[in-house]
């Protein structure tokens, strides 16, 4: 492992910034960890690269502890979210700047600076200030700043979080290939769950401070841990339901009862729950549909119609008195309609409701302590 | 509604935006300028030159031009590490710290200077003790030097700490994880991004020092610098025996002023 970090834990006053944060990222691995403002990502990243000293755990590069030691010992490459290009020396300088410190002979510097210009493709702007060049290009000179060096671990935190759109999805798909290329071990840090999804091996989502889930994209998405993740990780619609049963697996949704997939309610019997599904997993039938087994169906009326270019988002009161958004391609029915909403039984995800708050819900160990 | 309303009114009587503070400072400057015209419209290029040929005035000129350099470099040695330190921590009794870093500007100079007399004065243990190794802590040049230490220092911490608070700490995070450490950090990022300020904080505390009079003349009244000397021959000899020194005086300060400027490649100094 490159990179491990062991009960993490950070304290600025009173205030908890990370807390007790565990994991670790293999050789190669691009990890990106993904959540809101202020959920402790930055800190994450300050601790690595030793310019926080964490108030508690260990931080361990390449089986080396070195938590204590300080950020120039680490080989730790960083990129922030605004430049932090030195505007007193060229991008030449720039790059060449971490090289001379790890002692590298000036001939060989040379070569490896003109080696990683290349890597970002701004090989002919080597001998400009880093104020004639453009938001993208000075990205690019940061990244090849960073990576000169060989660092164990790149840590990008929010790198594209300052551009417009279109540009940081060019920057997006260049990081991916500039990881792709050099092999580099990278943590990825954002708050925009596209950008995470899209270029990451794997995705540690952050809440409060905490790890509320991890693993692979698709594997989030489709089966979120913890009720954070299933509303943060893409859109969520939410209902309560009542435990009916748990062998079988029955549900209450309003007055209506439906059995579910054998294994996926892992509360007793009374509990009270709240679901999760996808909006582009619903569909809306007519009314008067039959039940055709494999889909919940609740009765509602159609809310409101919002044309979304791709797509079209149908916002129906079901007569439970949920709100359910279904994405759908087709045409949909008008305003006020009566239709009926399809649930797929087996792509509803189920937490108990006390467990709302995600501190308490660490993602399976759950459903030993609920199974007393 | 309303909004038609108010639009057209507000068209109506619009001025030039700035009109009014501009003519307020105008007014300053005006202030600023007549005393300068007068005076220098009293003196002929004649008696400036027969002025500052007098062995007094060469003393003078020479005792100050050798006081102000050492005291603006012992602010800055000292002084910007200070800066440094104030902007890029806190601790507690900072408060305090910032306070003591104001003190020289608000006491008035004359009594800084008789602050500084109570301390290293002749008879005092520290003068005392100084003075068995034969140095003279007042009534000397090192006397001349500690007054305008004491008074100008500020001016560099001030503006330095200004310089490096502005400069944003992850360019510094950044040097520290290519591999420098926190020295090398600040010697090759935080100084040459700070500099301008540092220049600014420089000239203006040399200036200061040059033209140190109170606290100087509590301190060490002989050797006579050239705002002490400008005293002396005001009392003998009224305004028209200050013109040549107090020319001279300026002009040092303007030719330092735009020395630094060409070379520290600084627009100008308040413009920081």
């Amino acid at each position: 492992m490159i990179l491990e970090l062991d009960q993490l834990t950070h304290r600025y006053g009173d205030e908890l910034a990370v807390d007790d944060v565990s994991f670790g990222l293999d050789e190669g691995e691009l990890v990106a960890v993904l959540g809101p403002s202020g959920c402790g990502k930055t800190t994450l990243v300050q601790a690595i690269a030793g310019h926080v000293q964490p108030t508690a755990g260990r931080v361990v590069l390449r089986d080396r502890d070195v938590t204590g030691e300080p950020p120039e010992d680490r080989h730790v490459g960083i990129v922030f979210q605004q430049s932090t290009l030195y505007p007193h020396m060229t991008v030449n300088e720039n790059v060449a700047y971490g090289l001379a410190a790890r002692g590298i002979e000036p001939t060989q510097r040379d070569k490896r600076v003109r080696e990683y210009l290349e890597l970002v493709a701004l090989s002919e702007k080597r001998d400009a200030h880093p104020s004639e060049l453009s938001g993208g290009q000075r990205r690019r000179v940061e990244v090849a700043r960073a990576l000169a060096p060989q660092p164990d671990v790149l840590l990008l935190d929010e790198p594209l979080s300052a551009l417009d759109r279109q540009l940081r999805e060019r920057l997006r798909d260049e990081i991916a290939r500039i990881q792709a290329e050099t092999g580099v071990t990278t943590l990825f840090v954002t708050h925009d769950q596209e950008e995470a999804m899209a270029l990451a091996d794997r995705l540690i989502v952050m809440n409060d401070g905490r790890v509320s889930g991890s693993g692979a994209p698709r594997v989030l998405y489709e089966s979120p841990p913890t009720p954070f993740v299933a509303s943060f990780l893409g859109r969520s619609n939410t209902f309560p339901a009542t435990v009916v049963s748990q062998f079988p697996p029955v549900l209450r949704v309003g007055d209506r009862t439906f059995s579910l997939p054998s294994g996926t309610i892992t509360a007793s019997e009374g509990t009270a729950v709240t679901c999760h599904v996808r909006p582009d997993r619903l569909s809306v039938s007519d009314p008067d549909a039959t039940d055709t087994g494999s889909a919940l169906s609740l009765p509602g009326e159609v809310v409101s119609i919002a044309d979304v270019g791709r797509r079209y988002d149908v916002r129906i009161q079901a007569e439970t008195g949920s709100q359910f958004v279904v994405e759908t391609m087709e045409r949909p029915p008008v305003s006020g309609e009566a239709v009926t909403v399809e649930l797929p039984r087996d792509r509803i995800t189920i937490f108990e409701s006390a467990t709302h708050d995600s501190r308490e819900s660490t993602p399976r160990s759950d459903t030993e302590k609920y199974d007393d | 509604m309303s909004l038609t309303k108010i639009v057209p009114s507000q068209k109506s009587n619009r001025l030039p935006e700035l009109l009014v503070p501009a003519l307020l400072g105008a007014l300053l400057l005006v202030y600023f300028a007549i005393p300068f015209v007068a005076f220098l419209a009293r003196s002929g290029p004649a008696n400036v030159v027969a002025g500052l040929s007098s062995p007094e005035a060469q003393r003078a000129i020479h005792n100050s031009l050798i006081t102000a350099p050492i005291s603006t470099l012992i602010a800055a040695v000292f002084g910007i590490p200070l800066a440094y330190v104030l902007a890029r921590t806190s601790f507690v009794g900072k408060r305090f710290v910032e306070a003591l870093v104001i003190l020289p500007l608000v006491v008035p100079p004359v009594v800084g200077g008789a602050m500084i007399l109570t301390a290293v004065g002749r008879f005092t243990p520290i003068g005392s003790a100084v003075a068995t190794l034969g140095i003279s802590l007042t009534d000397s040049l090192i006397g001349v030097v500690l007054a305008q230490t004491f008074v100008a220092a500020p001016f560099v911490i001030i503006t330095a700490r200004a310089g490096f608070g502005a400069i944003d700490e992850r360019l510094e995070q950044a040097s520290r994880s290519l591999g420098y450490g926190p020295l090398s950090t600040f010697w090759n990022v935080s100084l040459p991004l700070a500099r301008g300020a540092i220049v600014a904080g420089i000239i203006l505390t040399f200036a200061r020092a040059i033209g140190e009079f109170g606290a100087t003349m509590m301190v060490a009244y002989n050797p006579r610098t050239m705002p002490t000397r400008i005293w002396v021959d005001f009392i003998a000899g009224g305004i028209d025996s200050i013109v040549p020194l107090a020319l001279a005086l300026l002009g040092i300060t303007l030719a330092v002023l735009a020395a630094v400027q060409r070379f520290g490649r600084v627009p100008t100094v308040i413009d920081q």
